[in-house]
């Protein structure tokens, strides 16, 4: 084969992954669009598209309409903007620390960072008696402060991934316990009180929320993409990316702490929700089909799993609205399931 | 911004209904005063302040629970067709559903010692902006609760004085004089509340229950545990220690049956002499809110101190 | 996605049976050591019994007698039910770990809680069982379920149950599972209230009854465990090194799972999901006795009794006169020690 046929192949085939990359991205994005304007539109306070469109526009039209407006733009709105928001941030952290820790259980919500969290909001709803605001500066608080004990009981001359995943799930089952036994000393309504926090609920979603997790975003995401720069030199290996050069660790430290932001913030805002950060990585991925690390379309697929579990929650059965959590975990995982069916059938995956 | 949108549409929807024409004032729980323009018609209530006010005549067009309404042990036996139910997980409430029943007024219990009221902040924070929240203060006493009930019913225009609300009444306060009876004539009767799981005995602090200071008000004695837990509701003891207190009736309680068969299947559950004897009755634990229950309540537990030996425990 | 590597050490023939011998002493003293723990449990409770109505008690029984109730009643039966879990949780730890090559599965990742759980939740919620002796054939049936669901799905393909495809679909149907349990605790505060006690793991309340219910299981997953060291082995030297030396990869995993399955659904029924033990002495067990697991499987069958009954005795007598369960104080004991563990030693990859 001659080098220009070679480098041709090359140019194609470069081509066809990032277009395979731009599709996907735009599939997901449609999707998005088209969840979120559903979410917008389905409730029991029956209003008529237009009358939403009307009312989306009415700080600037000033065609207000008083308890319309109420239920668009302080409930419906606010609830399908933390809905995206957090779900993109538990893609985000989830794929950061897959990648980094080069395992698809490695996220978040299993190497102890998300029981950091819960843990102290069970503590602070149990033992503090706090609610609202208070638990969730509590839990994350406790998501910021749990990752640095992993990161600090994992380093020894720089920190391996495997260490942080072991400290980690040593970690988790510490916490895990400790929530378990504030459960049996606790009276009934606080349990009840504490588990709700713990599947996660969009149903107190305000537009302080919003504003506080996007203004995390805002700095986040731009860290985020200066620093994922380097890691296409650690996916290489820790021997490999050590070798390359001493800035590994440094950018291996900086993403860390980004990934826990983006956890912390999105786990204060709806909860410790569980699942979308553990499934957006591997879905990203298989969605890809092995053309792109994934990140954009990670945390899109995060949104998408958060906002389309809502609806479900909110809407599956007429009479009892459940907490998000709960069906994001089952939402996720029968996408997850039919992806690794399908592509089991279709060959090797990853 | 957010508040002013919420008082504009509490204000928008009392305008819409058919007002009355003397105005509405209530002292909450909280010590917050509400005053309304009219007496509110429309009730959105929790379910401890749908059982409160139901049996007195008052019927809300909707209830939060925090639970499945099945599982709700405050809510049973009371008639609730008609009535919107816009919640049944704690902290869930279908907002919009309770937007559309355009309510007057939410009515909750106050908790004094998380500040909030019945179904936890985030669901009150979510109905706040339809109406005012009020309701009475969960304290050391039911009755004085249901009494509470009364006189918030009254003011939203219960007829009190109706044959079958006023027989519920008399008849309550019929088997609360026999239950001041019986324990006047067993002066040396002591009793234990309990709840059991298979891990432990979990003993119950007299004062971390309303109806539980009322029994010893009316001349129960109740056994305290001498550690209470960090939150000063139980003593925690291993089924080891089962016979630490020797009471002469045990209370167990009965939010669910399951807590009476666990009890009976430990093997030093009869380690007690009163579990032995049979001398076992029911606490109804946390959730009496109404005359009708309290009576009966108080008739099964009338009937045990009758029937039990005062003179078991040394 | 990257899976660990295994540690093949060169050794001489000599050097090979000086190692044996050493470690087949290894053995010898925890064995020793659980049956001293075992004497000490029937010793010591949240009562202070004196050593000498301690021994009566076991040769010459007063039905009368209080003490001897005690010891007759409560001690033996956790105690031997503390045995024949911790020895199947550290079995099936190991077994699953080797088959599956990933350092984090157990049998909470891997569905095997899960499924136990939602069977005891269903039990609870919908046929109103109360007692533990109930719940012992609803979670083992609910534990092999969800394990069958997640190997099938993991089967799916030509390339069969991979270890990455397995942990996925574990964690998958994990989620599924948890929605479904979350939804009912949610709604009915009636279960949470008999559940939170059974899921932290528990020995006390357990009768001589459970532990005959589950010890015919017990035995024979445990027979198919240590059975399995050899395919465990060859498994670790990756699946197309194991392929190529004529294992069949496939059947072996299907045996060392069938195995797990076992010993993980009874034990989850006898004492609840425990989750610290089955992830963690594997790992321990590795360390003292190297990478084959014709040493790692009955280390880790001495290992984890030894941990649960030590736990077990020192939450009996922390909180007199009450007590503290055995699955937290396995995580607050073993936790610490675990992490130390992982950072003083360099813990080998699988």
């Amino acid at each position: 084969m001659s080098m220009a046929t070679y480098a041709g192949r090359i140019r194609t085939l470069r081509h066809a992954a990032a277009s395979r990359r731009r599709s996907t991205s735009l599939a997901l994005l449609t999707a998005l669009g088209a969840a979120f304007a559903l979410a917008l539109y389905l409730g029991d306070y029956p209003i008529p598209p237009l009358a939403v469109v009307q009312s989306l526009f009415s700080p600037l039209t000033g065609l207000t309409d008083r308890s319309v407006d109420f239920i668009v733009l302080q409930v419906r709105l606010p609830r399908a903007v933390l809905a995206l928001l957090s779900g993109a941030s538990f893609g985000l952290a989830g794929i950061i620390f897959q990648t980094l820790l080069r395992n698809p259980l490695a996220s978040p919500d299993i190497i102890g960072i998300a029981h950091g969290a819960s843990a102290a909001a069970v503590f602070c709803i149990i033992i503090l008696g706090w609610t609202a605001l208070a638990v969730s500066v509590g839990a994350f608080l406790g998501a910021i402060l749990t990752a640095l004990a992993i990161y600090l009981l994992a380093w020894r001359d720089g920190v391996t991934a495997f260490r942080v995943v072991l400290i980690g799930i040593g970690m988790a089952a510490m916490l895990a316990a400790a929530i378990s036994y504030l459960f049996t000393r606790a009276r009934l309504n606080e349990v009840q009180q504490a588990m709700a926090w713990l599947v996660g609920s969009l149903n107190a979603a305000r537009p302080e929320d919003c504003i506080v997790l996007g203004g995390a975003m805002l700095v986040l995401v731009p860290l985020l993409i200066g620093l994922v720069r380097g890691l296409d030199a650690m996916e290489l290996g820790d021997d490999t990316a050590r070798a390359l050069g001493a800035t590994v660790e440094r950018s291996r430290l900086g993403l860390m702490l980004v990934a826990v932001g983006f956890a912390a913030f999105a786990t204060a805002a709806v909860g410790p929700v569980g699942f979308v950060a553990f499934v957006s990585g591997p879905l990203a991925r298989y969605l890809l089909k092995g053309t792109g690390r994934g990140f954009p379309q990670a945390a899109l697929v995060g949104a998408l799993v958060m906002l389309v579990s809502d609806l479900i929650a909110q809407h599956m059965l007429p009479a009892v609205q459940l907490p998000v959590g709960v069906v994001t975990g089952a939402c996720g995982a029968l996408f997850l399931l039919w992806l690794l069916m399908s592509s089991g059938r279709s060959g090797r995956i990853n | 911004m957010f508040r002013a949108v919420a008082f504009t549409l509490a204000l928008f929807t009392m305008t819409t209904l058919p007002g009355m024409a003397q105005g509405w004032h209530y002292v909450g729980g909280d010590g917050n005063a509400v005053e309304l323009d009219a007496v509110p018609q429309r009730i959105i209530a929790s379910q401890d302040a749908a059982a409160g006010l139901i049996p007195l005549g008052i019927r809300p067009v909707g209830i939060y629970a925090d639970s499945a309404v099945a599982d709700a042990k405050a809510l049973q036996g009371l008639d609730l067709a008609g009535i919107e139910i816009i919640g049944q997980a704690w902290g869930e409430v279908d907002i919009e559903k309770a937007a559309a029943l355009e309510p007057d007024l939410i009515v909750a219990e106050y908790w004094p010692l998380e500040s909030t009221w019945s179904g936890g902040d985030d669901v009150v924070s979510a109905l706040a902006p339809l109406a005012p929240v009020t309701g009475p203060e969960q304290g050391a006493s039911i009755l004085t609760l249901i009494e509470d009930y009364e006189a918030l019913a009254q003011s939203l225009g219960a007829d009190l004085a109706a044959p079958s609300i006023a027989a519920e009444k008399s008849a309550f306060q019929a088997a609360l004089a026999e239950f001041k009876a019986a324990t006047a004539a067993k002066p040396d009767l002591t009793a234990l509340a309990v709840w059991a799981g298979a891990d432990a005995l979990y003993v119950a602090a007299t004062a971390g229950s309303s109806e539980l200071m009322d029994f010893a008000n009316w001349g129960l004695d109740l056994i305290d545990p001498e550690v209470a837990d960090d939150r000063g509701y139980w003593e925690i003891l291993s089924w080891e220690n089962a016979d630490k207190y020797q009471p002469d009736l045990i209370m167990v309680d009965n939010r669910s049956d399951a807590t009476m068969q666990t009890a009976m299947a430990q093997p030093t559950w009869t380690l007690m002499k009163a579990a032995q004897a049979g001398q076992v009755a029911d606490w109804p634990a946390f959730w009496l809110r109404n005359y009708r229950v309290y009576a009966s309540e108080l008739a099964k537990l009338t009937a045990a101190i009758k029937a039990a030996d005062a003179d078991l425990a040394p | 996605m990257l899976i660990w590597r295994p540690d093949h050490r060169p050794t001489s023939e000599g050097g090979r049976a000086r190692a044996a011998a050493r470690l087949a002493l290894g053995l010898l003293l925890l064995a020793l050591a659980l049956f001293a723990l075992a004497l000490i449990s029937l010793a010591t409770g949240a009562r202070a019994i004196p050593l000498e109505n301690v021994w009566a008690a076991l040769v010459a029984f007063d039905p009368n007698a209080t003490e001897h109730r005690i010891v007759w009643d409560l001690r033996l039966p956790r105690t031997i039910v503390g045995l024949m879990v911790g020895a199947a949780l550290g079995l099936a730890g190991a077994v699953l770990q080797g088959a599956t090559r990933n350092p984090l599965a157990d049998p909470s990742i891997l569905g095997i809680h899960a499924g136990a759980s939602l069977a005891v939740v269903l039990g609870v919620a919908l046929l109103g069982m109360t007692q533990l002796s109930s719940y012992v054939w609803l979670a083992f049936a609910g534990a092999g379920l969800s394990m069958l669901v997640v190997y099938s799905v993991a089967s799916v393909g030509r390339d069969g149950a991979t270890p990455v495809k397995l942990a996925l679909a574990g964690a998958a149907i994990t989620a599924v599972l948890y929605a479904i349990i979350n939804a009912i605790l949610l709604t009915s505060p009636r279960t949470l209230d008999e559940v939170r006690f059974w899921q932290v793991g528990s020995l006390s309340g357990r009768t001589v009854d459970i532990a005959l219910q589950v010890a015919p299981f017990l035995l024979i997953g445990a027979l198919l465990a240590l059975a399995t060291a050899r395919l465990l082995d060859g498994l670790s030297m990756g699946d197309d090194v194991a392929r190529a030396i004529g294992q069949r990869v496939g059947l072996s995993r299907g045996l060392a799972g069938l195995a797990a399955v076992v010993l993980a659904g009874a034990s989850t029924a006898a004492a609840g999901p425990i989750a610290f033990v089955g992830l963690t002495v594997p790992h321990v067990a590795r360390a003292i006795a190297g990478p084959s697991y014709r040493w790692i499987l009955p280390y880790s069958m001495l290992l984890a009794p030894i941990l649960l009954l030590g736990a077990d005795v020192i939450g009996r007598v922390i909180a007199t006169p009450g007590e503290v369960q055995v699955g937290i104080v396995t995580a607050f004991l073993g936790a610490p020690v675990f992490m130390a563990l992982v950072r003083r030693r360099k813990l080998a990859a699988l």
